[in-house]
């Protein structure tokens, strides 16, 4: 209990956070007719509300609208000095308007008057004639996408000390529990990726190649469950483990690499400057196909996912035609059940080969010279 | 004319799906092949597959990240 207590109470203190600014938000949106490719890219892409569901209800005049309850994540950024505002409607006051995946400052006349509609989308707000120009604002919040990183890896970091405590009470015994189920593939990891390719040097990154297995594996799992976000389908968050893979590799290369590189040896003269592009070439590419490939995957499965319970949406005519719905229905339901199958083990495979193809480049790039030539 | 870059979008999705399905066609077609000279091998061919498989379908996946930009810019 002595190294759990202090991880729930962080954890409690994060989702206290949250609740703090969650708001039934009282603009509410009047039925409209649906817009699938909208739908589809909203889920998919990172926002700064975490969105939890729809209510249906009337409003003043009887009309039917829906009370989104949705978690308002505050907006941290930075600007001359760092700014601070606890939701969208308090960013809009502050003079800063979020759009198109950017933030933007009103210029000094203007005043924000725009209407908060779509899911926190602003309307109405034309970058040309009301943005500042000369300001450059820098979004460092916490956005729903982060949020979901800290507790996954608050998850990650509990399940883990809790099996490193019981290896260390049990020392000499069977294992048990958690420490049972995660030991086959932690084994497999040390094992088949970080011994097989990395030789004598795999004490040095079984580390980092287990967390970076476990991180890949227990995001893609969680992108898979409803109202969290998908982490791995955001080509940041990939760019940036492939980056960590590219530093790695480059940190810890030989001379004998990097001589492999440059000018390799045992190759006519006149191809060695070809040679040599084609070697810095292929230097960027494979973190860049890294992390493009774990990108793709994710984003594709939740892609189909989500187009197919569109479909249903689709024939449905938006809630005109329910025999329409209602054929399309099996069929949806089952395809969509098939692709969500699949993505549970694109989710074990791509985290699979990711760490894999870290473990075959950092060997390959501090291989001594013995075991070459 | 200016949603012409839709249809190259779209034929070249298609055509990214074509390239994965000839390509783990193959390789299926020779991993079960393999599997039937060789019953006591199952194991290791069938992981040695999906792992292929998982690399021959990242490469479609780059064609159809290509396409996709290409819709949404």
């Amino acid at each position: 209990m002595t190294i759990q207590k202090p991880l729930i109470i962080s954890l409690l203190y994060l989702l206290s956070i949250g609740y703090t600014y969650a708001q039934e938000h009282t603009q509410e949106e009047k039925a409209q007719a649906f817009n699938p490719s909208e739908t589809i890219i909203h889920h998919i892409l990172d926002t700064h509300d975490w969105h939890l569901t729809d209510i249906p209800g009337k409003d003043a005049n009887g009309q039917k609208v829906y009370h989104s309850i949705a978690l308002h994540l505050p907006w941290f950024f930075y600007d001359g000095g760092f700014h601070f505002a606890s939701d969208t409607e308090a960013l809009l006051e502050k003079g800063y308007v979020p759009y198109h995946d950017h933030l933007y400052k009103l210029k000094s006349g203007i005043e924000a008057t725009d209407l908060r509609i779509a899911h926190g989308e602003v309307e109405g707000f034309d970058p040309e004639r009301m943005a500042d120009e000369h300001a450059h604002v820098i979004d460092l919040s916490i956005t729903k996408g982060s949020l979901q990183m800290l507790i996954i890896g608050l998850l990650l970091s509990m399940v883990f000390i809790a099996v490193a405590r019981s290896y260390k009470k049990r020392e000499g015994q069977a294992p048990k529990g958690l420490q049972s189920l995660l030991e086959p593939i932690i084994l497999f990891v040390r094992d088949d990726i970080a011994r097989e390719y990395l030789g004598e040097k795999a004490e040095k990154y079984t580390p980092y190649l287990l967390s970076l297995f476990f991180f890949i594996w227990f995001s893609n799992l969680f992108g898979l469950l409803p109202i969290n976000s998908n982490i791995m389908g955001n080509i940041s968050v990939t760019a940036a483990l492939a980056l960590l893979t590219f530093i790695i590799v480059q940190v810890n290369g030989t001379k004998d690499y990097w001589r492999h590189i440059i000018a390799m040896p045992g190759v006519p003269t006149a191809i060695v400057p070809l040679m040599t592009v084609i070697e810095i070439i292929s230097l960027f590419v494979k973190p860049f196909a890294l992390a493009i490939r774990l990108f793709a995957n994710i984003s594709a499965g939740h892609f189909m996912v989500l187009s197919l319970v569109s479909l249903i949406f689709i024939m449905g005519d938006g809630g005109k035609s329910i025999g329409g719905a209602l054929g399309i229905m099996p069929i949806s339901i089952l395809l969509t059940l098939a692709i969500l199958a699949l993505e549970m083990i694109v989710a074990i495979i791509q985290a699979y080969i990711f760490t894999l193809l870290t473990a075959v480049f950092i060997g390959m790039a501090s291989e001594s010279h013995d075991d070459h030539h | 004319m200016e949603n012409i870059g839709l249809i190259g979008a779209g034929i070249g999705a298609g055509l990214a799906a074509i390239g994965a399905g000839i390509g783990i066609g193959r390789l299926t077609a020779s991993a079960v092949e393999s599997i039937a000279r060789q019953p006591e091998m199952a194991g290791d061919i069938r992981g040695a597959m999906i792992l292929m498989a998982a690399f021959i379908e990242g490469v479609a996946l780059f064609g159809e990240v290509i396409c996709l930009l290409a819709v949404f810019k």
